[in-house]
């Protein structure tokens, strides 16, 4: 049996949209923040820490949101700070309170991940702040976007694994699909492949539906110690494994374009830490960037030995064998960047727990679920390994 | 209601010990690093080599690369390059390079057209760009 190392004692995730009700990304993350409170059953001064994931002070203009959000949450006296790494920020920053529980000097923290991505800055201005996720002497100076980076690598991936633009597809639809029955979602949406493959051309073999969109939001969890477990929460997920890793921030200058390298190794450590494989993984909460990232994250995270035949014999979809997004993924549910890898983990919580929305929800309850989200062109990883009550 | 803020950024890098680098592709010159212990050559260059060596030395390639993949769309062309001479690959914008229709990569093509020099670039950026030589045109 893994061994706990952080119980997931509470969660919340706003919805993921481009906001137009005159509310600010402080608002979500109070939002986000009070569900996971209550779902907790702790109280305000039960939290020793806070801990906040956000990308960009260009998407927010607020440099230490930590600090404001401390205010803003009733937190002031906790310690606080703020984890960043790109598009993994969120992911970083549940294992950043994992590992401060795992210190003994924290009994429970407080994990708010929140970005605007899509309301305050204009499209274009985001995407060419993406452009700078990378090597900006190098990548940004060319004028390199974040699609054309994901295009280059897929198209290597492609030369080593036998998928192609009807797998594109498959990953689309499916994703989009699932986001239809969450609620939060950016874009549930039911494509026809004809709509996917008539939208206009990014980066090949990129067209727009196959990108996630840029989006607003925030999501929170609340994680204890072992030994501090609420007594109201006694079937909560735990976290029994976390890896992080990174990759040579050039694509040129990595052996395989198409690995995502860092992401094996950090489920690698991750298995390690939690003692368990890949195989043994129910859930999956992926990082889908783009549909082609998603089959490349399939590939590092070991979750099958043939991907075409599983997408095609439907393992991933809802009631496979390993259903991956259901909550949409970013392509789904959306990518409000900071928030991202803490809704992820939030998701697999709920459903380990039979709590996510009741056309998601698998039957039998699963027992692991991996979240797995990483930054620049998986430059950063960060994978956690979560188990259910039956685990 | 929204409230209205612009800020400019006008920015003054400093290149660091890229600065051979960069002085080389905004004279159009590939400025690549070789590793002292393994001689490996990288381009864009590597700080570290894999060999986790620290010490390298500067030298000039010709500029000349073949495309191994490459991408076009709304985001412009792009291409993941081989510059002759290093050992590692670079993704440069492309300029006048033939684009394709219905493929993503290259292959089969004719080897000619899959070569092609780097440029340096109108802007005062470092911007890794690739051309056809001069007076050469496949678009």
């Amino acid at each position: 049996m893994a061994q706990i190392k952080a119980i997931v004692c509470g969660v919340g995730i706003t919805a993921f949209n481009r906001r137009t009700d005159g509310s600010s990304f402080r608002d979500w993350a109070l939002a986000a923040f009070e569900d996971a409170l209550s779902m907790s059953s702790l109280e305000r001064p039960d939290i020793d820490a806070l801990i906040v994931a956000s990308e960009s002070d260009f998407f927010s203009l607020q440099l230490n949101p930590a600090s404001v959000l401390a205010g803003d949450l009733g937190l002031i006296g906790a310690s606080t700070m703020r984890v960043e790494g790109g598009g993994a920020s969120g992911q970083l920053a549940v294992q950043a309170g994992v590992r401060l529980i795992q210190s003994g000097a924290i009994r429970h923290v407080a994990v708010v991940g929140v970005d605007p991505s899509a309301s305050q800055l204009s499209a274009q201005t985001v995407k060419s702040l993406y452009s700078f996720s990378f090597d900006a002497w190098v990548d940004g100076m060319t004028g390199v976007s974040s699609t054309v980076l994901y295009a280059l690598s897929f198209q290597s991936f492609m030369n080593r694994v036998a998928v192609n633009s009807h797998h594109l597809g498959q990953v689309t639809r499916q994703n989009r699909a699932n986001a239809m029955h969450n609620p939060r979602a950016h874009l549930g949406r039911l494509h026809k492949q004809p709509e996917i493959d008539e939208s206009p051309m990014i980066a090949t073999p990129y067209r727009r539906l196959h990108c996630s969109p840029l989006s607003d939001g925030a999501a929170s969890v609340i994680l204890s110690a072992p030994k501090h477990r609420p007594g109201k929460r006694k079937n909560a997920p735990a976290i029994v494994g976390a890896g992080a890793a990174s990759d040579t921030v050039h694509l040129g200058a990595r052996s395989d374009a198409g690995e995502f390298a860092a992401k094996r190794l950090a489920m690698q450590r991750a298995c390690r830490e939690a003692g368990i494989t890949a195989k043994q993984i129910n859930i999956a909460e992926v990082y889908d960037a783009y549909a082609g990232a998603q089959l490349q994250a399939i590939d590092a995270l070991g979750l099958s030995s043939d991907i075409c035949r599983d997408l095609d014999d439907g393992c991933f979809s809802p009631g496979g064998n390993c259903p991956i997004n259901l909550s949409g993924g970013l392509m789904g549910q959306g990518a409000p960047v900071g928030a991202t890898g803490v809704a992820q983990t939030a998701t697999c919580a709920l459903l380990l727990e039979g709590l996510y929305e009741k056309e998601l929800q698998p039957v039998s309850l699963p027992r692991y679920a991996v979240a797995d989200t990483h930054g620049g062109i998986c430059t950063t990883a960060a994978v956690t390994l979560l188990a259910g009550a039956a685990a | 209601m929204t409230i209205t803020h612009t800020l400019n950024l006008d920015y003054q890098l400093q290149p660091g010990w890229l600065e051979p680098y960069v002085q080389g592709l905004l004279q159009g010159n590939a400025v690549a690093r070789s590793c002292s212990a393994c001689k490996k050559i990288s381009f864009p260059p590597v700080r570290v080599c894999a060999c986790n060596s620290t010490s390298g030395e500067w030298v000039g390639l010709s500029g000349e690369a073949h495309i191994v993949s490459r991408c076009d769309g709304s985001d412009g062309s792009y291409a993941l390059v081989q510059f002759k001479g290093a050992d590692t690959r670079a993704v440069v914008q492309l300029k006048g390079m033939v684009q394709l229709k219905g493929m993503v990569q290259l292959k089969g093509m004719a080897e000619s057209s899959q070569v092609g020099y780097l440029q340096a670039p109108e802007s005062g950026s470092p911007a890794l760009i690739l051309a056809p030589a001069s007076g050469e045109s496949c678009e």
